[in-house]
């Protein structure tokens, strides 16, 4: 025992030395650039020390995890939707459910106010507000048999939270699909190799979902390898396809592939399930999954340089080109999945919770794959910071900036401060077979090249354009998989609430009203969509922020009820653990909707973007960017919702927390816990290890039960099976 | 752990995640706790679970 001791001490001095020394050279080194090898160290010991103290704290004191006592997939296991699952395996799922495009774009955006701001953030933030959030919400919801957010948030906080909450989901997943397409339309405008590998996706599910439905059910193993080399297929025929005559024929503008999307996403979401996007789901999964090693595995191996600042000028001037704004709100806005992500939440309380097979395994599984999501998140920092930093401004900056030839945007560049000659430009574009990497915003393209730089660099130069095309295909896949599966999710809350007023509609598979439904969900987001598309402002510096705003709203709901039901369990003394992170959500989120709402510079405040443009609109004169009146009337329109949206977020947010602290106030007045809202104890048969390695004390007990985890119970049936 | 083992562990592991496994699962739960009930073909039931997912849609994040 003591011999172990002494190891777990000299072992956890190590990690933590060489975490302050990564973060010293992170933090310290100026003037020379360093390698990308040191922000890994510093994330990589950060989370090991978090995870092994802080959650560890969380799970024993604060949340008082019980290993006697059986969660809902043990209590009502039926065999489909609760049923306990081996936690190495609910770890992929629900990894593969939190992390998407979100936390890949977000950091690259962020990387305008060079490395170390969005480093920190993803990292501490990850470590003390978003893992903390998607543990809590797992835990709670674990102990009501897996009860959804907005459930909990009405029966803790009351109607007013509970309705606000239900906004807030809606809202988010209107502005999310808008903002994913947008990153998809921007990835694909004028790019036919993109174009059409992505196309080609389509047959390959329709495919798959076939073989799956008819051939071979269930066979998901073998459909998916057949899947993943047609992806590859198509990638390289792409190639061929970019230097053919019917290059053209794939060659879409930004408007066209906006309604492309538009109408893929309304058939789509109408289409029964397993002809498009479960074999979608299953590809982006593993292609997911797959990318993520390869990155992770890449970087270690390349070791790349980081060739950005480790903080730019922009950082304190609010002016850069990406998105305007000043360091504080705006970085933590910006990069909300990977360190504080409040769409998790929502996977918290959905499925994970009712296929948890011990209580004591919240820690891995919410704290530990949102641990892994903010390594992701690190890793697009990385591959963002490791370009010129001259490129990743002619990519990033929009048209409106940046003009669109490589002399206009070398000249643009020159003048941000950085230097990039018109043909390093044409060379980088010639180098992946683009037409143009000047103004391909959106942070897919940036990451793409960053990442094709990476692999290239581990497999040569020769297969720089596979690698980016790759990359962009991978994005591609697993946002059109969320722009289906989140059109109806949307759908969904609309029939819901819908059938409330007009009853058919509440029966989900009354085809009309699914039609309907869909077409206003489709709708919704297509609006945004296209307006950021025409806008000649630049639609991702406009439309990310109001999602970073609606995702960190949706946090501090969550950080709102986890609050409320520490406080109801009579564990005040541990309220700050979900308490301090809602003041910091709740202060950045309300000052840069302020900010949005109020400020007085056009290129900030929505209102103020209005107002000048409106008033030259009235004299009928044309402001740059803008090209025609039509450009300035959809800017006034523009301006005029998000504004309007950025205000109701704000207003959201206080209400929640306003409605909510009347709760606290009374319960802490009333001096005892409120009445608990959890299902009653019941004794746990299970036994089952907390961590994704069992500790010795845990062999032991599996060994003395018989091994009676869900998997060995079932291995132990097919035997008996078998043997029959 | 021989290099045999650890192929069947990736493999166990890509059964278990991919959902091959849901099946047998299934056909054990009824075998334990409902005996004597029917048991779904795995044709009908690839087809009830996916259909179940019509009706129960699942958000993924962003």
């Amino acid at each position: 025992m003591r011999r172990s001791k002494t190891r777990s001490i000299v072992v956890w001095t190590a990690v933590a030395l060489v975490g302050a020394v990564a973060w010293a050279i992170v933090a310290l080194v100026r003037g020379e650039q360093i390698s990308a090898a040191w922000l890994v160290f510093a994330a990589v010991a950060s989370y090991a020390i978090a995870y092994r103290f802080y959650a560890r704290f969380i799970a024993r004191k604060v949340l008082e995890v019980d290993r006697e006592r059986a969660t809902p997939a043990e209590r009502l296991d039926n065999g489909i939707d609760y049923q306990p699952t081996d936690r190495r395996v609910l770890f992929g799922h629900h990894f593969a459910a939190i992390a998407g495009a979100g936390p890949l774009v977000g950091p690259v955006l962020a990387a305008q106010m060079g490395y170390l701001p969005g480093t920190i953030w993803i990292i501490v933030g990850v470590i003390f507000a978003g893992a903390v959030q998607d543990m809590v919400i797992l835990f709670f919801s674990m102990r009501r048999d897996g009860k959804s957010l907005g459930q909990m948030a009405r029966d803790e906080i009351g109607p007013v939270g509970g309705a606000a909450a239900l906004i807030a989901v809606f809202s988010i997943m209107i502005i999310l699909l808008a903002v994913l397409a947008l990153v998809v339309v921007n990835a694909l405008a004028q790019s036919p190799w993109g174009t059409f590998s992505l196309a080609m996706t389509i047959p390959i599910a329709l495919f798959m979902g076939f073989y799956l439905r008819v051939l071979r059910p269930g066979r998901v193993l073998e459909v998916t390898a057949i899947g993943v080399a047609l992806l590859l297929i198509a990638i390289v025929l792409g190639g061929v396809i970019d230097d053919s005559s019917l290059a053209d024929e794939f060659t879409l503008s930004p408007e066209t592939l906006a309604l492309c999307l538009v109408g893929y996403g309304f058939v789509a979401s109408v289409l029964p399930v397993w002809m498009l996007l479960a074999p979608r789901d299953y590809l982006s999964t593993f292609m997911k999954i797959g990318v993520i090693l390869m990155l992770a595995i890449g970087i270690i191996v390349t070791l790349p340089v980081m060739k950005n600042e480790a903080v730019t000028d922009f950082a304190s001037s609010g002016e850069g080109p990406v998105f305007a704004g000043a360091l504080f709100p705006f970085v933590f806005i910006i990069i909300a999945c990977g360190a504080l992500s409040g769409f998790h939440s929502l996977i918290a309380s959905g499925t994970t919770p009712k296929m948890i097979e011990k209580e004591t395994q919240v820690r891995t599984i919410g704290y530990g794959a949102m641990l892994m999501e903010s390594f992701v998140a690190v890793m697009a920092m990385v591959a963002a910071c490791i370009i010129e930093p001259g490129l990743y401004y002619a990519m990033n900056a929009p048209a409106g900036v940046v003009g669109d030839s490589v002399q206009s945007a070398s000249q643009a560049v020159n003048g941000l401060g950085f230097q990039i000659s018109p043909g390093e430009l044409q060379s980088a574009a010639a180098d992946v077979e683009e037409e143009t990497l000047v103004a391909r915003t959106g942070g897919a393209p940036t990451l793409a090249i960053g990442m094709s730089e990476i692999f290239a660099g581990a497999t040569g130069a020769g297969l720089k354009a596979f690698w980016y095309h790759f990359a962009i295909m991978f994005e591609a896949l697993f946002i059109l998989t969320t722009v289906d599966a989140g059109t109806r999710v949307g759908r969904f809350m609309l029939q819901d609430t819908l059938g409330n007023v007009v009853k058919p509609f509440a029966n989900v598979s009354w085809k009309p009203g699914l039609w309907i439904t869909s077409a206003m969900v489709v709708a919704a987001w297509g609006w945004f969509l296209y307006g950021g598309v025409t806008n000649p402002l630049g639609g991702i510096n406009q439309l990310f922020p109001l999602f970073g705003i609606a995702n960190q709203l949706l946090a501090a709901v969550a950080l709102t009820v986890g609050t409320t039901l520490l406080i109801k369990a009579g564990k005040l003394k541990y309220a700050w653990v979900t308490g301090v992170p809602l003041a910091w959500d709740a202060v950045v989120t309300l000052t840069a909707s302020y900010q949005k709402v109020f400020s007085d510079d056009p290129k900030i405040g929505f209102f103020a973007q209005r107002d000048s443009f409106q008033e030259a609109l009235d004299q009928g004169e044309v402001l740059a960017p803008a090209q025609s009146l039509d450009d300035m009337q959809s800017v006034v329109t523009n301006s005029t919702v998000d504004g309007v949206l950025a205000a109701l977020f704000a207003v959201l947010i206080v209400v929640v927390i306003a409605d909510a602290a009347r709760i606290w106030v009374r319960v802490i007045r009333s001096r005892r816990p409120a009445p608990t809202t959890e299902t009653p104890f019941v004794q746990s048969r299970l036994v089952a290890p907390a961590g994704l390695l069992p500790t010795a004390e845990e062999k032991a007990l599996l060994a003395g039960a018989g091994g009676a985890t869900a998997t060995d119970r079932f291995e132990r049936e097919r035997e008996r099976e078998t043997t029959r | 752990m021989t290099i045999r083992d650890a192929l069947a562990g990736v493999r166990w592991y890509l059964r278990e995640v991919s959902g091959e496994t849901a099946y047998d699962r299934y056909v054990a739960h009824v075998r334990r706790d409902h005996p004597g009930e029917p048991v779904m073909s795995r044709r009908d039931f690839e087809r009830w679970r996916q259909d179940d997912r019509n009706d129960n849609p699942r958000a993924r994040c962003c």
